[in-house]
């Protein structure tokens, strides 16, 4: 059964790209599944890293990303979306075997104009502004859903903005990770995000939800050790689930994602940084934190 | 026999009255708040009939003890300031504000008694207090009232 990971905050800079790949390469290596990250950011960020710069442009321009897609295939019932999809992505050495690997579907920067003119196509079929809202989103809720089959994971890079196709995302995945810097502002964007992953309209609302009920849990990164950091992660976790995995500061994430095409271990790519991605992969997966895709 | 006495109603009142004057630099008008406070939130209370030994007392609240044992070895928190034991990021008074409210925060500040300490514990936990406060007590009220500033802040943002 396929599961829908996200990972998403509204705020942008918080590594929701970066932890996004760490757990593709976690997912694909330690747990041998298919692995299918959706880059769903203009910034392409994910995109970058398991591809570099010149792959990434390749799919580009072989209309091979999800701007292509979602504009293709959105008036068609069905048809082969394997062929946007690049296998085998990335510089962590698989298995091989199908199982095991990354594929990714590529960001496109056009995915933001691409978004208005689908909106725009489907207003003139006389519908009101909600209305038509809800038709792309819920379109593109059923095209992200036909990877469903061929993945038994599929991560949602999500977008910091709230695009239809974030909309779509946060709709439509069983869980979602929320990682977050711990800083004044970082509170107001997890309230707000949480508000949107419940569907409700504040903060007394969301505390009637308990926490296991929740659908997302919150990720502090990018720690230093500052005495603040830990107050912010107190207060925060008053209001919200959190993970217990902390990720630091570690110059071996930041090496990690410099481009470079030869294959290695897992070991020989994260370093240091392995042990707490051994701990996010377990907690995120195997700790209940993710429920199945509910039908 | 038991090892603990329950305390309620008058009993209870004057076992507070007699923690909070152990404060030297709390008021007598704010040590009548906080025991107002607290027996406005307190129905009963069990007292130990041999206090622990110093040292004994399990310390950090429980939100803090779930989060330390994840903090990351390279990620440990800041070290109070050399010379002194004192920790301004403890208590956390946002924290002890939401879980236990404002006569706890005024029971934990009371344990202050230095302007310095106080002042330091304000900056640090991002409590904007006026500079011009010379009292203990005001700054002690200061900085709760930021505290509760911060939480209405973010009630206001989240809706």
């Amino acid at each position: 059964m396929t599961r829908f990971l996200a990972l998403s905050n509204r705020k942008g800079g918080v590594g929701k790209s970066t932890v996004s790949v760490m757990l593709a390469h976690a997912a694909a290596a330690w747990a041998r599944q298919r692995v299918l990250l959706m880059d769903l950011d203009t910034q392409c960020n994910a995109s970058l890293m398991l591809l570099g710069g010149e792959g990434w442009e390749k799919a580009s321009r072989a209309g091979h990303t999800i701007a292509d897609y979602f504009y293709d295939r959105f008036d068609k019932v069905a048809g082969d979306e394997s062929t946007y999809i690049v296998n085998n992505v990335g510089d962590v050495a698989h298995p091989r075997t199908a199982r095991g690997r990354v594929s990714l579907l590529p960001g496109s920067q056009r995915l933001e104009d691409i978004q208005g003119e689908l909106y725009l196509k489907q207003s003139k079929k006389d519908l009101h502004a909600d209305a038509v809202s809800l038709l792309v989103r819920g379109r593109m809720k059923r095209l992200m859903r036909h990877f469903g089959m061929d993945y038994d994971l599929v991560i949602l890079d999500c977008p910091p903005g709230l695009s239809f196709a974030a909309h779509a995302a946060l709709d439509m995945a069983d869980h979602i990770v929320v990682p977050f810097r711990p800083d004044f502002v970082s509170q107001f964007a997890l309230d707000r995000v949480a508000l949107l992953i419940e569907r409700v309209e504040n903060a007394e609302q969301l505390a009637s939800i308990a926490f296991p009920d929740r659908r997302y849990a919150c990720l502090p990164n990018c720690l230093t050790g500052a005495g603040h950091e830990r107050l912010l992660i107190d207060q925060i976790a008053l209001d919200h689930p959190l993970l217990t995995t902390r990720l630091p500061v570690l110059e071996s994430i930041a090496r990690a994602f410099d481009w470079d095409e030869s294959k290695k271990t897992m070991e020989q790519k994260y370093t240091e940084a392995l042990p707490h991605l051994r701990k996010l992969h377990t907690e995120v997966f195997s700790g209940g934190q993710m429920r199945a895709q509910s039908a | 026999m038991r090892n603990t006495k329950a305390l309620s109603g008058a009993a209870q009142d004057a076992y507070f009255r007699r923690v909070l004057k152990a404060q030297a630099t709390l008021s007598e008008e704010a040590r009548e708040q906080v025991v107002r406070s607290l027996k406005r939130d307190i129905a009963q209370l069990r007292l130990r009939r041999e206090p622990l030994p110093d040292g004994a007392i399990p310390n950090p609240p429980v939100a803090e003890t779930r989060l330390a044992a994840a903090v990351a070895p390279s990620a440990q928190p800041d070290a109070p300031p050399a010379g002194t034991n004192f920790d301004p990021f403890s208590p956390n008074i946002v924290v002890l504000l939401r879980t236990a409210g404002r006569a706890a925060v005024l029971a934990a500040l009371a344990a202050i008694d230095s302007q310095e300490q106080l002042r330091l514990l304000a900056r640090e936990q991002r409590l904007s207090v006026a500079p011009n406060l010379t009292s203990l007590d005001e700054l002690r009220g200061a900085i709760l009232s930021a505290a509760e500033r911060r939480i209405a802040n973010r009630m206001a943002a989240a809706s």
